[in-house]
This record gives C-alpha cells, sequence and structure tokens, in this order.
C-alpha cells in the first residue's frame, strides 16, 4: 500500500485470476483506520471471480473501519465481470482517476 | 464445417491463463466482435477456476479440458471438463460467483457430473468484426 498526503492505493496489474489469488488477498489487506483508499486496477485486463470474493471482503472490512475505498477500473471484461455477478452498484467504481480521486477528497473533506 | 479447439492440461491454477488465452485466439480467428470474445472467454474461465479449485481437492491431480466449437448460425459452444468432483455451491460468505456469472453470459448452460464434472455453455452467434473493404482501383461503386 503506497501512502499519498491523503489516501492510500492499491494498485495491481495484468490478468488477476486464481494463480494470483494469494498476491490479490495479501495486497487487498487493511491494516487499521486510516484515510480513504484507491484500489487502483486501471492496469488490469482481465479478472476472475476469485478477485471479486477478495474486493468483496476489503470493502467490507474497510467499511468496518471506517475507511472510503474508490476502485478505478478501465477494462470492459472487469466492469462487465462486476454487472455480471450483480455487484457493479455495491463498489464505487470510477472509470477514471480524476473523478475516483475526486471522490476520495470530497470525502476526506467531509471527515 | 466447425472450427473447434480442444487442449487438455494438468490442472494446475497456472493453466487457466493459458487456456483463456487459447480460447481468445481461436474466438480472433472467427472475427469475433471484442465483447463478444471477452464474455465467452469470462465465462469459459469461470468454468475454469470452479474445476482447478474443487475438482481435485483431496486427492491426485488431474486433468482439465477445453473444448470449443463454432457451427455457423448455431453459435459457438465450449465445454470445460473433468474427472474430480462436482462442488454445487461454495457457502463460504462473498463467493459462489462463478456459476451466477456464467448463466448471465451464457445462453444455456448444461452441468453434467458423471465421472467428473462437464459443463457445457452456449452461445450465440458471433457478431463479426467488420472487414475492410477493399475497392478496387478505379471502382468507387464500393465493391470488391
Amino acid at each position: 500500500m503506497n501512502a499519498n498526503s491523503t489516501f492510500d492505493t492499491i494498485a495491481l496489474a495484468g490478468e488477476l485470476d486464481i494463480a494470483r489469488r494469494d498476491e490479490v488477498r495479501q495486497a487487498l489487506r487493511i491494516d487499521g483506520p486510516g484515510s480513504g483508499i484507491l484500489v487502483d486496477f486501471s492496469e488490469v485486463v482481465y479478472a476472475d471471480s476469485t478477485v471479486i470474493a477478495q474486493l468483496l471482503r476489503f470493502y467490507n472490512d474497510a467499511g468496518e473501519l471506517k475507511r472510503r475505498v474508490a476502485v478505478l477500473i478501465v477494462a470492459p471484461q472487469l466492469i462487465r465481470l462486476l454487472q455480471y455477478a450483480g455487484l457493479s452498484e455495491i463498489f464505487p467504481l470510477f472509470t477514471e482517476r480524476s473523478a475516483a480521486l475526486n471522490y476520495l477528497s470530497e470525502v476526506g473533506d467531509k471527515s | 464445417m466447425a472450427s473447434e479447439l480442444r487442449i487438455k492440461h494438468v490442472a494446475t491454477v497456472e493453466c487457466a491463463k493459458l487456456l483463456r488465452h487459447a480460447l481468445s485466439s481461436f474466438l480472433n480467428v472467427l472475427d469475433m466482435d471484442p465483447t463478444s470474445r471477452d464474455d465467452i472467454v469470462t465465462a469459459a474461465g469461470e468454468a475454469l477456476v470452479n474445476a482447478l479449485e474443487h475438482a481435485y481437492t483431496g486427492q491426485e491431480l488431474g486433468t482439465v479440458e477445453l473444448y470449443a466449437q463454432e457451427n455457423g448460425s448455431e453459435g459457438v459452444s465450449i465445454i470445460v471438463s473433468d474427472n474430480g468432483s462436482f462442488i454445487v455451491r461454495d457457502h463460504t460468505p462473498g463467493r459462489g460467483f462463478g456459476l451466477p456469472i456464467v448463466h448471465a453470459i451464457a445462453k444455456t448452460v448444461s452441468i453434467e457430473t458423471d465421472k467428473g464434472t462437464r459443463v457445457k455453455m452456449m452461445f450465440d452467434a458471433p457478431n463479426r468484426t467488420p472487414s475492410v473493404q477493399i475497392v478496387n482501383e478505379g471502382d468507387t461503386s464500393g465493391n470488391v
């Protein structure tokens, strides 16, 4: 997790599938309370449902710690995967970095 | 005449990527539009995850097979099969998305669990990507 002045960033890239499940689990980990978190999947070109499960766990963990999360995704495959899983309305999803950062900044201003 | 792809591989988690890429290349040869191609690869990927994650739990590692067939107007059929055990549903919270995703994408899905697991998915005939028209020199009609 890379610290930023106002939020933390977790970035993963490439194809996130069952072979990388442990790596994704390690990356999507929250140590404690803190600022908002940008989950940067802008370089992810493919994901399967094992990633969805990890993302859902991460999002729930963040919620329990009152940490806001913005998920940046660009790949159409990943966007549709979340839609097919019925989860596209669950996560704060953004296809543009500026919008995701604005969302986290607004959250930070309110807190 | 039907176009076919058949790959059998030891059921290691690393083979999922290999099989997906092979399927994607096969669908590219059929000039399938990227959205349909990616959706079919996604559905096949979920069937593969199910096989690789559950089929050989607690037993000797076997193989997984991916079979794809394109048959004109009948569409594309994909079969993912293994010789292991089938898990109907993962009751762990936050899991069990795989088969619902397959059902959301495929036109029909059938699962046979005799002597292993065989997931057969049918997809609509592919939308072809527009091919480039070559206009003969001096011919402005657009006909080749």
